[in-house]
């Protein structure tokens, strides 16, 4: 165990900080106040990661024993229970809790997967199959905006990823190998939606809880198009511009708002994108080996120079 | 007051100016901390993996110029490596920077490759060799010179594999049941680190290099348990008696652990009570005929219930506890929440878009030929 009591009264005698600042900062040193939060929020997830794999082994297994009728309205019922919690503090204008977050978040999931269930099972939609995923990302934003939860905004930018066929998880933003420029394309609309969607959100509300989220997802997707263009001529051309605007916008956010995550991005991507734009352009082994390295030493220079200048926001 | 690593009081102050972030002006920390710079986590692990990138494709391209022979280029690569993480160090005054401890790691790796070559020239790196043991010793060493807590526990990791590896672990194992020695070698580590962990120390860097061992050993020794060579060994007639050794050895550290979380007021041993108890959920399965999904549910909805108590009994804080989050802005964790609620969204969502098959035999949408079911 170690203080950091003697240096922290060291700064308040100094007056480098303010009573506040100091007294919270020694109560937090000395655990006179503790949290739990970040232990509460992965109890939380294993529950809906468990309760979640565990429906999905239900309806693949059990289809023949208990029918499709009786497994979807089961599902719907544990995801309206699921959500009461929410509903109650909403009704009493409390905010939601982290337990309550969660809860409602797998209210949303059970009711995904119940839908997809059911149009499987009953073809709703017939052929125009994959507009669920557009009403899912419709309802799910609804609810979102509902309950003040940025867990359900999530799953319905996932959703509506998917509806414009571009994965939103890190791994499918890692699979660039199988990107292709039409592939790029669509990430790249989606995020064009998604900034859209948050650049109104941001006018209509100024103090949204949800732009962090917006701004993630839109910078992901947005580079990961851009690099997926990267990959073949002639959309190299358009490629390569666009990823190094993104890259730039996305420090520039960072910059602006103190969150490294976007230098992170800007700086990684830039440099994921011009090794897949001109390594497979390079002749022979020790050369494109040697530009990747340049490329590489280029890159954490850069990231730690940009690093140097920003500022944490203050806890 | 050092070159090559800050003192005690400099790393202490570097502590201070990352916890209170912008709260407190930077020339007022820079000058205290004896002019050494860090960075934040994210930017760190960026770092860190473009650091190592770069010293094992150096290591790639002198083998590619320069002709030496294996052994040659892998001491020559380390050393240049290691060479350039010193520089960063004691010119530029990079602490906990993640470059710096990128090319450390990857440079004491390939020395440690080297050093194989020599003592164990055709062993290879089976598990349980020596030549796995110099590599894990270099990580160590890497990780020491560095304090970084990752590499550190990372050589611990690996440690408690190589010893449920050995020999005398297989013997142990045949005797006693698959995967114990392993888990009781992992626990033990755990309860030194925890016990050890009750001394106050100057450094920071040295209260995690023994707060991450205790968060993930107990899960990470238990792990092993389900490696293909311990699976059958599972299946042997020592059976009852693994599963009675690994609940007590988990039972007791996950007590010890909470007590002493509650106590002390730390998280490392709070997660290290969350990991026995999720490998207690495990064993207990092993020992049930419930079916795996009725499992899963049960085993989801005693977490959440847990988690729905937890947070209404701390909504008032008790005692100084909290379920509330002390800081408001956004930090590592609540981008990992991000990514993690959207890869649970893309499983329960229905799959993306697709073209349309050319065929659809059989007219239907689901059994037909153009079936596209997946439950």
């Amino acid at each position: 165990m170690h203080t950091l009591e003697p240096e922290l009264r060291t700064l308040r005698a100094a007056g480098v900080i303010d009573d506040v600042t100091a007294s919270r900062a020694l109560a937090r040193d000395r655990g006179d106040v503790f949290s739990l939060h970040q232990e509460l929020r992965a109890t939380m997830y294993a529950g809906v990661l468990l309760v979640m794999a565990g429906v999905g082994l239900v309806l693949a297994r059990n289809l023949e024993r208990i029918g499709p009728v009786a497994i979807v309205l089961a599902v719907a019922l544990a995801a309206v229970v699921c959500a009461l919690p929410a509903v109650r503090a909403r009704r009493a204008g409390r905010p939601l809790t982290v337990a309550g977050d969660y809860l409602l978040f797998l209210a949303v999931l059970l009711a995904s997967t119940d839908l997809a269930y059911a149009e499987r099972q009953f073809a709703l939609l017939g052929p125009l199959w994959s507009w669920h995923l557009l009403l899912l990302a419709a309802v799910h934003a609804a609810i979102a905006y509902a309950f003040a939860s940025p867990l359900v905004l999530a799953a319905s930018l996932t959703s509506l990823a998917g509806w414009f066929g571009a994965g939103a998880t890190l791994g499918d933003a890692l699979h660039f190998s199988y990107s292709t420029p039409m592939l790029g394309s669509r990430a790249l609309a989606c995020a064009a939606v998604i900034a859209a969607w948050r650049y109104a959100d941001r006018r209509a509300r100024p103090a949204t809880p949800f732009s962090n989220v917006f701004d993630h997802y839109a910078a992901n997707l947005a580079c990961w198009g851009a690099i997926a263009w990267c990959r073949e001529w002639p959309w190299l051309v358009a490629g390569l511009p666009l990823l190094a605007a993104l890259a730039w916008a996305s420090v520039r956010r960072g910059l602006d708002t103190g969150r490294e995550a976007f230098l992170v991005y800007g700086i990684v991507y830039a440099a994921i994108g011009i090794c897949v734009a001109v390594v497979p352009r390079l002749h022979g082994m020790t050369v494109s080996l040697g530009f990747v390295l340049i490329v590489v030493c280029a890159a954490a220079a850069t990231l730690w120079q940009l690093r140097r200048r920003l500022r944490e926001p203050s806890p | 007051m050092s070159r090559w690593r800050p003192s005690p009081d400099e790393e202490r102050w570097l502590e201070v100016a990352s916890e209170l972030g912008d709260a407190v002006p930077r020339a007022a920390m820079t000058e205290r901390a004896g002019g050494w710079r860090s960075t934040g986590p994210l930017a760190r692990i960026a770092l860190f993996v473009l650091g190592f990138i770069a010293a094992v494709l150096a290591g790639a391209l002198l083998f590619s110029i320069a002709g030496l022979d294996d052994e040659a280029t892998l001491l020559v690569a380390g050393l240049v490596a290691v060479l350039a993480a010193e520089w960063l160090t004691f010119t530029r005054r990079l602490h906990a920077s993640g470059i710096e401890e990128g090319l450390c790691l990857a440079g004491f790796l390939l020395v440690g490759l080297w050093i194989t070559t020599l003592i164990a020239p055709r062993a290879g790196y089976a598990i349980g060799s020596v030549g796995t043991l110099v590599l894990i010793a270099a990580a160590g060493a890497a990780g020491l010179r560095r304090l970084n807590p990752l590499v550190t526990t990372g050589a611990v990791v690996a440690f408690v594999y190589w010893a449920g590896s050995t020999a005398t672990a297989r013997a142990i194992d045949q005797a006693i049941g698959g995967g114990v020695t392993a888990l009781t070698v992992g626990c033990a580590l755990a309860a030194l680190a925890l016990a050890l962990g009750a001394r106050e120390y100057r450094r920071p860097s040295h209260d995690r290099m023994l707060d991450w061992p205790v968060a993930t050993l107990p899960i990470a020794a238990y792990a092993r348990n389900a490696a293909p060579d311990a699976y059958e060994v599972l299946r042997s007639p020592g059976d009852g008696t693994s599963q009675l050794a690994t609940a007590v050895l988990l039972c007791a550290l996950g007590a010890a652990m909470l007590f002493l979380g509650l106590r002390r007021r730390r998280h490392a041993p709070l997660l290290g009570f969350m990991g026995c108890l999720a490998c207690l959920a495990v064993e207990l399965r092993q020992v049930t005929t419930l079916a795996t999904e009725t499992w899963l549910m049960l085993y989801g909805f005693a977490a959440l219930v847990a988690g729905v108590a937890l947070d209404r009994y701390l909504r008032q804080p008790r005692h100084g506890l909290t379920s509330a989050a002390l800081t408001r802005h956004e930090g590592p964790l609540d981008l990992l929440q991000t990514a993690g609620a959207a890869a649970l969204a893309q499983r329960a969502a229905p799959e993306s878009p697709r073209p349309e098959p050319p065929v659809t035999g059989g007219g239907g949408r689901f059994g037909g030929g153009g079936a596209t079911g997946s439950y």
